[in-house]
C-alpha cells in the first residue's frame, strides 16, 4: 500500500514537472510575440504602475501625471496600490513563474532591493542610463541605482537623515541649539545623560529588532553591512566596529527608551517621551502628527562617528521607479518618468509642498518650496538644511544581501549588548552571514 | 470543593474572555479616534469616527472591494459546499475499488503547503487566461481535502435506511442526494459554510497574487495596502478592519446554533 502511494506521488510530481516544462516553452513563445509587437509609444494605452502608500507614492505619480498630461493629452495611468511586502511577493511570483501577463509597466522599488532585482532577473528592467541626466541628482542616490555602470530606474524620494530634537527639553537641560550642531556620538551620549538627569526624559529610542540606527551610522561613514562585491563587511571594518561600540555605549548609558515596534516608536516621540529622533527626512510627517508640540521641535545634523571619513550626514530609506523591459508600454512609461520625476523641478517642488516628500533632484533645491520655513520647527527652514546635508551623504553600494547581513547582525546584537568581546562577535556575524548566502 | 471548582472555572473563563475580546474592543474604540490618539494608546471613545469613515472612503474604493469580497466568498462557499458534500457523500456511501487509496492520496494533499503550489498554480491560471478574474480567486479552493473529509465524517452518522427508503420510493441517486441527504445534513452544511466563508473572506496570499487590477481587489488586500503607508492612519485602518470583520461576525452569529450542532454531528 505504502509503496503504491509513494509511486503514485512520484508519478504526480513527475507529471507536474513535465507540465511545468511544457508551459515554460509556451510562455516563452507568447513572451516573444508580445516583444515583437511594437511599443505603442504615446498611443492611448494605459500605463500601469505598482506602488505602496497610495497617498504618498501614488500621490507623487498623480502630480507627475498632471504635469505630463499638459504636453501629452490622452496619457492614461492606472495606479495599483498594495503593501510593500505584498508588492515584492507579487513581483517575485510573477517573475519566478516566467509569466509576463499581469506585470505592470512601472514599479516602485525600495533602494536596498535594487541590486538584488537587477542581478536575479537580468534583462527584466529597462535601463535609463542615457534617458535621464543623472548629474542633476545627489550622487549617493545614483550610486544606489547603478549596477555595472548602468543605471536602472529613476531616482525618487530619499531619506536624508537629521537629528530631530525637542528644543524645550534641550534648553531645560542647559544646552543651546549650537551645542547640538555637528557633534560626535560620544558628545551626544554626554548630553543625553544630562538631559535624562535634568528632565527625566530619554534622549533617544532604541529598537533591538530594527537596524535603522546601525544603518544610519554605517552609511555616515561611507560603509555598509556588505562590500560592493557582496561579501560580509563585519571583520576588519573600522566603521562597523565603531558603529557597534557607539550602539552599545548608547544602550549602556541608559539614555535610550527601548521600543519594540513602529507604532511604539512613533508613539514615544508623539507623546513627548524622548528628546531626539534620529531619522530620515520623511519622519517630518510623523513628528508633525503631534500638533500640540508645534514650535518645540528643531532639526540638527546627525552626530558623527569618531573615525576618518565619517560625516554628519546619512540616509535612511528611499525608493526609485523601475520600468519593465518587456512591458508593452515601455517607451511611454520611460518617457513619462524621465520627463517628470527624472527631470522636472516643478515636480519636486509640488511633491514637497503637497506630499512632504523630498527628492534628490538638485535643481529643485534652490526653489522657493525648499526654502520655506516651518512654524512647527520653530521657524527653521528645515528643507534647506536637509537638502544641504543630502549633498554630503556618502555614496555606498547597497549590494545584494543587505537583508541577510542585517539579520546576521541582529542575531548577535544581544550578545554585544551584554558585553561580549566585540572582535569575536564580529567574527561570528561574518561567519553566520557567509553561511546564509552560500 | 465543588464551589471552589466553579469559581476557579469562572475566573479562568472570564480572564480568557477578556483576553479574546480585548482586540475587538480596541478595534471599536480605535475606530473613533485619530491616528495619533491610537498610537498613544487612548482607550476611550473619541469623536473622529465620521472623519475616519470619510477618509477611508476617499482613500480606497471600499464599495468595490466589499462587492468583490462578497462575490468571491458567496459564490465560492456555495460551490465548495455542493462539490465537497457530493464528494464526502460519495466516499462514504458508495463502495468502489480503490476508494480508500484514492482518499489517502486526497488526504496527502492537505499536507502540501500553499506556497509550494503557488507558482505552478499561477502559471496554470495564466494559461487559462483567468488571472485577474473572480474565478481565479474562487477555483483553487473550490474543493479542499479538509471539507471533503469533514462531510465524509459527518456522513458516517447518516442513517442509510433513509436512502433505502428513498430508493424504494423510486428516487434516483441525484434526488436522494438533493432531497434526502441535503435537508438532513443542514447543521453540517451550516458549520461547513461558516468555515468555508471565513476561508474565502480572509484569504490573502492567493488573491494577492491572482488579482491584479485595482478594481478587482478584495477587502484584506485593501486593508494590507492601507497599513503599509509611511505614516499609517490607524484610525482609518480600524474602520477598514471593522468593515472587514463584520460579515464574518454576522454569519457566525446567524449560524451559531447550527454550527455547534454541526460540529457535534448532524444526526444524533
Amino acid at each position: 500500500m505504502k509503496k503504491r502511494v509513494s509511486l503514485l506521488l512520484l508519478g504526480t510530481v513527475t507529471a507536474s514537472l513535465l507540465a511545468a516544462c511544457g508551459s515554460s516553452e509556451t510562455t516563452n513563445t507568447s513572451g516573444g510575440t508580445s516583444n515583437t509587437t511594437e511599443p505603442v509609444g504615446e498611443a492611448k494605452q494605459k500605463v500601469v504602475a505598482w506602488a505602496w502608500d497610495r497617498a504618498f507614492n501614488g500621490g507623487a505619480l498623480d502630480i507627475a501625471k498632471e504635469l505630463y498630461a499638459k504636453d501629452h493629452p490622452g496619457f492614461e495611468l492606472e495606479i495599483v496600490d498594495m503593501a510593500k511586502v505584498d508588492l515584492e511577493q507579487k513581483l517575485n511570483t510573477n517573475l519566478a513563474s516566467g509569466v509576463k501577463g499581469g506585470l505592470p509597466d512601472i514599479l516602485l522599488v525600495n533602494d536596498p532591493n535594487i541590486q538584488k532585482y537587477v542581478a536575479s532577473y537580468p534583462g527584466t528592467f529597462a535601463e535609463f542610463t542615457n534617458k535621464v541626466d543623472f548629474s542633476k541628482f545627489s550622487p549617493f542616490k545614483v550610486d544606489a541605482l547603478t549596477v555595472d555602470n548602468k543605471v536602472y530606474g529613476v531616482p525618487f524620494d530619499i531619506g536624508v537623515t537629521g537629528m530631530f530634537y525637542r528644543s524645550d527639553y534641550i534648553e531645560q537641560a542647559g544646552f543651546k541649539a549650537a551645542d547640538l550642531e555637528n557633534i560626535t556620538w560620544d558628545r551626544f551620549i554626554e548630553i543625553g545623560k544630562v538631559v535624562k538627569e535634568k528632565t527625566g526624559k530619554y534622549m533617544i529610542t532604541m529598537n533591538p529588532n530594527d537596524e535603522s540606527l546601525t544603518s544610519i551610522l554605517l552609511q555616515s561613514a561611507g560603509s555598509w553591512y556588505i562590500t560592493p562585491d557582496n561579501k560580509g563587511n563585519f571583520v576588519d571594518n573600522p566603521a562597523m566596529t565603531e558603529t557597534l561600540r557607539v550602539y552599545k555605549a548608547i544602550a549602556d548609558a541608559g539614555i535610550a527608551k527601548p521600543v519594540t515596534g513602529w507604532s511604539e516608536y512613533v508613539g514615544s516621540f508623539n507623546s513627548g517621551d524622548v528628546a531626539t529622533v534620529v531619522s530620515g527626512v520623511w519622519q517630518v510627517t510623523g513628528i508633525m502628527e503631534a500638533k500640540d508640540q508645534s514650535g518645540k521641535w528643531k532639526v540638527a545634523p546627525i552626530p558623527k562617528l569618531n573615525i576618518d571619513g565619517a560625516v554628519n550626514a546619512s540616509n535612511e530609506g528611499g525608493s526609485s521607479w523601475f520600468v519593465l523591459e518587456g512591458s508593452a508600454n515601455k517607451e511611454a512609461a520611460m518617457d513619462f518618468l524621465a520627463t517628470t520625476i527624472g527631470g522636472s523641478s516643478e515636480f519636486y517642488e509640488r511633491f514637497l509642498k503637497e506630499k512632504g516628500g523630498v527628492g534628490s533632484y538638485i535643481p529643485a533645491f534652490s526653489s522657493e518650496a525648499y526654502s520655506q520655513t516651518s512654524d512647527f520647527f520653530g521657524g527653521q527652514a528645515i528643507y534647506t538644511d536637509f537638502t544641504k546635508w543630502s549633498k554630503e551623504v556618502p555614496g555606498i553600494s547597497l549590494g545584494m544581501y543587505t537583508q541577510e547581513a542585517k539579520d546576521s547582525l541582529k542575531n548577535e546584537l544581544p550578545n554585544i549588548l551584554n558585553g561580549a568581546d566585540l572582535a569575536k562577535s564580529l567574527a561570528n556575524i561574518q561567519k553566520l552571514f557567509e553561511q546564509q548566502v552560500q | 470543593m465543588k464551589k471552589f471548582g466553579t469559581g476557579a472555572i469562572h475566573f479562568f473563563l472570564i480572564t480568557v474572555s477578556i483576553v479574546s475580546l480585548f482586540p475587538f474592543a480596541w478595534m471599536l474604540i480605535g475606530m473613533t479616534n485619530s491616528s495619533a490618539e491610537v498610537i498613544k494608546g487612548k482607550f476611550s471613545f473619541g469623536a473622529e469616527f465620521s472623519n475616519n469613515v470619510a477618509k477611508l472612503l476617499e482613500m480606497t474604493n471600499l464599495g468595490t472591494a466589499f462587492w468583490n469580497s462578497t462575490l468571491i466568498a458567496v459564490v465560492g462557499t456555495i460551490a465548495t459546499l455542493i462539490l465537497s458534500s457530493m464528494a464526502g457523500f460519495g466516499f462514504e456511501i458508495y463502495r468502489t475499488r480503490g476508494k480508500d487509496r484514492l482518499f489517502g492520496v486526497l488526504m496527502l494533499s492537505m499536507m502540501m503547503p500553499f506556497a509550494a503550489i503557488m507558482i505552478p498554480l499561477f502559471r496554470m491560471f495564466s494559461k487559462m487566461g483567468l488571472l485577474d478574474t473572480p474565478a481565479a480567486a474562487i477555483l483553487p479552493s473550490i474543493t479542499t481535502a479538509f471539507m471533503i473529509f469533514f462531510f465524509m465524517q459527518n456522513t458516517k452518522s447518516f442513517p442509510r435506511e433513509l436512502l433505502q427508503a428513498g430508493r424504494v420510493d423510486g428516487l434516483n441517486e441525484w434526488s436522494l442526494f438533493a432531497r434526502v441527504y441535503m435537508p438532513t445534513m443542514k447543521p453540517t452544511y451550516a458549520a461547513a459554510a461558516i468555515i468555508t466563508f471565513m476561508n474565502y473572506w480572509n484569504n490573502f496570499l492567493w488573491p494577492l497574487i491572482a488579482l491584479q487590477s485595482q478594481d478587482k481587489k478584495t477587502l484584506p488586500l485593501v486593508v494590507s495596502s492601507l497599513s503599509s503607508s509611511y505614516s499609517p492612519d490607524y484610525g482609518v485602518i480600524m474602520v477598514a478592519i471593522v468593515v472587514t470583520t463584520l460579515p464574518t461576525l454576522l454569519i457566525f452569529f446567524l449560524l451559531q446554533k447550527q454550527f455547534v450542532q454541526g460540529m457535534l454531528g448532524s444526526v444524533k
